[in-house]
């Protein structure tokens, strides 16, 4: 894949057209949003064990709580446009740097979880296509059964109780040792066991997927005509499989990983939780019961900008794999 | 003089000799060590001045110190205030203060401080205090170390609020400028307390690091407190089993696996350090409305909840049958009495039966009399749901068929407490150290206002309960409070607004490598100034 002008072009037309549908979903995130019953200042004053009226009032007045809702929105979509994604009142600091402090953490998570899926399932998936019927392909086929039909946190959970609490080989949880405060390599190293059981989690449900869906691409590639013409001009098996069969199984597993990508997300949530991950899921999630509405809505605006983004890099890639794809 | 002004001289000259006392013992005690503590969820904010959500103080309390702390019977002991005299007519509380204290930033602490927190900071923004300190007009400094509050009216209930987790002491001169409801200090705490904030990474922990400076000397023994956050409830039981975790508390552990814990050799599970808190959950009636304006309904459930049941298996023992709004926390302080109306008694079934029928709800063909719904939140812990569980098993067994209706927090609170749009629900109360702090909220007609969470959504009140509360309020000798408060509690248990099933024992586990980790009644909300790790 070369990004020349063309494709410049088409990475530019492609932000173009995510622009309103941007503005489209905040404007539906903050209404939906706002029909919930219940606000913040009720969920501070509930927190606190009760409050007297005047200081629900006052509260209300702070987060602009009692201007009529339309006011609300004008004011949030113009905060938007200059990129202000405005103030978490519960947290005491503007949205975008509560974000950015938990956006790494997630990234982080997100990236492995998602690169470490694609490879194992594409993996796996040939691992079993190859061996078709054999124990290998058994093997395979039960353990991807198995794993997509395990819920996130159970298997977090259980994870953790046989490597940490049983074994004692991974920490439990967090990004990294609170009480060693390593720094330099260390801390890099630190952070890297941390990671291993929560990416583990996080990867096992989605690489059942790529796993099912790269093994009958595979098979489904293997019957085409194309491979009875490479297989009749006599090329070696491994090789009709690495360069034919394998390049065109790819596709539909990347549309899928596209797909995904929303849905990574909503379990990153589950695996935070579980796993103490001091990520955005985590953040949402409180956001959410706490009424932190500017909070919520900044976290729900970038995913959808991260979701825009990746399926933009998975077009792109799809031209890389099969060149025969044209942008536009 | 009046007598309780004796009591607490006599308490406070005692405290002190136990505290040189304990000084000069300090040769057993190890200095050094780490101390993680879990919470859950993390806390919003370390504004402890405007925000009491339960997590918040569990980490400012070790930060800020109050005018006074509380030993276990709920007496007053010296912190920043040595002592403190109640005038003869309750109207003026002279509050004689510590030498040589100085805030983390190493200014001086005076009385400038003790107005400045009371009058602009408490009095105006903390949940709380804006109710417990309306009777506070003013708060005098005749010199540097002495503060008088000046009452509008007598208020005993006053000196019970002043622990540092309640009314922390903050520096003038930091949260004096500026607008204290949003603060560039919220989150950089600047207290007199034995452990200064180091670091907050949101999400992850929060580490509190020794004062070198502590007023108490050689205190505190500790190096360093790490709280950390873990929202899911099997992780942090793992963190604790492993040993990567050594305290948490309040709900934090849920009851089940508290007692699991407790069978660790490592983990000591508690239920001391909540005298001060002391929850009493109930299901309370919306006596607007049909059929629970009838009193003999409200009866009849009372007697027909199982509040042994509960106990055992809801809280596995973490809990004790209630018997009304007023915690038995407060026995030592004779304001409670367990002489009232009695739901526990062998025939309940058959005495609940019959009020039904008397009110007019007969049994229909299908057995059923009426059916209800039954509000409940999730948010607090799963044993919300459970008790919502068995109250429904129970009042189906005398005829009312109970729907139970689950929602996140903020939809309960605005149809409970905003909306008064339920029938019956789930109330959890905290009784705080004083009934006046916490149980009239509940009870009192003035507390009966919309939009105001936990508190009066019975909707319930007669003048003659409204009297005794305020004069109780107001009353000074103890035992005239105590019979006030017996009336009370003999009144409300007849009428039964809400039917009031348990007291709350939240479980504390920690590791038994600390000692003295629970020594006030704040329990977790405690400063932590005594805790040593013994390597």
């Amino acid at each position: 894949m070369q990004l020349n002008h063309s494709g410049l072009r088409f990475v530019l037309r492609r932000l173009l057209q995510a622009l309103p549908i941007l503005i489209g979903i905040a404007v539906l995130n903050f209404l939906l949003v706002h029909l919930a019953p219940g606000d913040a200042a009720t969920v501070l004053a509930g927190e606190s064990g009760g409050a007297p009226p005047e200081y629900l009032a006052q509260l209300r007045a702070q987060f602009g709580l009692d201007q009529p809702m339309y006011l609300q929105l004008l004011r949030y979509l113009r905060n938007m446009l200059t990129l202000d994604l405005g103030y978490s009142y519960r947290h005491g600091e503007t949205v975008l740097a509560l974000i950015l402090d938990r956006m790494g953490p997630t990234l982080l998570l997100m990236g492995l979880a998602f690169v470490f899926s694609i490879c194992g399932g594409v993996l796996l998936g040939i691992a079993a296509a190859t061996a078709l019927n054999g124990w290998r392909d058994r093997l395979i086929s039960v353990l991807a059964v198995v794993t997509y039909a395990t819920p996130l946190f159970w298997m977090g959970i259980m994870l953790i109780l046989v490597f940490s609490v049983k074994l004692g080989w991974l920490p439990t949880s967090g990004m990294e040792d609170v009480v060693a405060f390593n720094t330099g390599w260390a801390r890099v190293l630190d952070i890297a066991w941390h990671l291993v059981l929560p990416v583990l989690t996080l990867s096992l449900f989605n690489m059942a997927v790529y796993t099912r869906m790269m093994r009958s691409s595979m098979l489904d590639q293997r019957g085409q005509d194309y491979v009875l013409t490479a297989r009749a001009k006599g090329l070696a098996e491994a090789v009709i499989t690495r360069r034919h069969i394998l390049r065109n199984a790819l596709l539909p597993v990347l549309t899928m990983a596209g797909v995904q990508v929303g849905a990574l997300l909503g379990g990153s949530v589950v695996i935070e939780s579980v796993f103490a991950w001091p990520g955005l899921g985590q953040l949402a999630f409180q956001s959410l019961f706490a009424r932190d509405y500017n909070l919520l809505l900044g976290i729900f605006f970038l995913s959808a900008c991260l979701v825009v983004v990746v399926n933009l890099v998975v077009d792109l890639l799809y031209s890389a794999i099969d060149p025969r794809m044209k942008l536009g | 003089m009046p007598r309780i002004l004796a009591t607490f001289r006599a308490v406070i000259g005692t405290a002190v000799i136990a505290s040189l006392g304990l000084t000069g013992a300090a040769y057993a005690q190890k200095r050094g060590g780490t101390l993680v503590q879990l919470t859950s969820p993390e806390p919003p904010t370390l504004a402890s001045y405007m925000n009491t959500s339960f997590a918040v103080p569990q980490v400012t309390g070790k930060i800020y110190d109050g005018l006074l702390e509380y030993d276990f019977s709920l007496k007053p002991q010296p912190s920043l205030a040595e002592s403190f005299t109640v005038a003869p007519d309750g109207k003026s509380i002279t509050f004689k203060l510590r030498h040589g204290v100085k805030f983390h930033d190493g200014s001086p602490f005076t009385s400038a401080d003790v107005q400045f927190t009371f009058m602009d900071v408490l009095k105006k923004v903390h949940p709380r205090g804006i109710g417990a300190l309306r009777e506070l007009e003013a708060v005098e400094t005749p010199d540097d170390y002495t503060a008088v509050f000046k009452l509008s009216n007598p208020a005993p209930y006053i000196v019970m609020a002043l622990a540092g987790a309640d009314a922390p002491i903050i520096p003038k001169h930091v949260f004096g400028t500026g607008d204290i409801r949003n603060h560039p200090n919220a989150n950089k705490p600047i207290g007199t307390g034995p452990f200064k904030l180091v670091e907050w990474r949101k999400g992850e922990f929060i580490r509190l690091d020794r004062n070198p400076d502590y007023w108490r000397p050689g205190m505190p023994y500790l190096d360093r407190v790490v709280v950390r956050f873990i929202p899911d409830a099997s992780t942090r039981t793992a963190l604790l089993e492993k040993g990567e975790a050594h305290l948490a508390g309040y709900g934090t552990v849920p009851f089940a696996q508290a007692k699991r814990l407790a069978g660790n050799p490592n983990i000591e599970v508690t239920t001391k350090g909540y005298e001060m808190f002391s929850i009493i959950e109930s299901i309370t009636f919306n006596t607007k409305r049909k059929p629970f304006d009838n009193v003999k309904v409200r009866q009849a459930i009372s007697y027909a909840i199982d509040r042994q049941f509960i106990v055992d298996n809801v809280y596995f023992g973490y809990a004790k049958a209630a018997t009304g709004q007023i915690s038995s926390n407060f026995a030592p302080a004779g304001f409670y009495t367990n002489q009232v109306k009695n739901y526990a008694v062998p025939d309940n079934l058959a005495i609940a039966n019959k009020l039904l029928d008397e009110a007019g709800l007969p049994k229909k063909d299908n057995g059923i009399r009426f059916e209800t719904t039954l509000d409940t939140t999730a948010a607090y812990g799963e044993y919300y749901q459970r008790s919502a569980e068995v109250v429904q098993q129970n009042l189906a067994r005398i005829g009312i068929k109970v729907n139970i209706r689950s929602e996140d927090v903020a939809t309960w609170l605005n149809r409970v407490f905003t909306q008064y749009d339920f029938d019956m629900t789930e109330v959890g109360l905290a009784n705080l150290a004083d009934p006046v702090l916490g149980a009239y909220r509940a009870l009192h007609s003035v507390y009966i206002k919309q939009g105001a969470v936990f508190t009066n959504n019975s909707q319930w009140s007669t003048p003659r309960t409204d009297e005794l509360m305020d004069a109780a309020a107001r009353e000074l000798d103890p035992a005239k409070r105590g019979a006030l408060y017996k009336e009370l509690q003999q009144l409300t248990a007849e009428a039964a607004p809400a039917a009031w099933y348990v007291e709350t024992q939240f479980p504390t586990a920690y590791s038994k490598k600390f000692k003295n980790m629970i020594t006030s009644p704040q329990g977790l909300q405690g400063s932590f100034y005594s805790t040593w790790l013994d390597q």
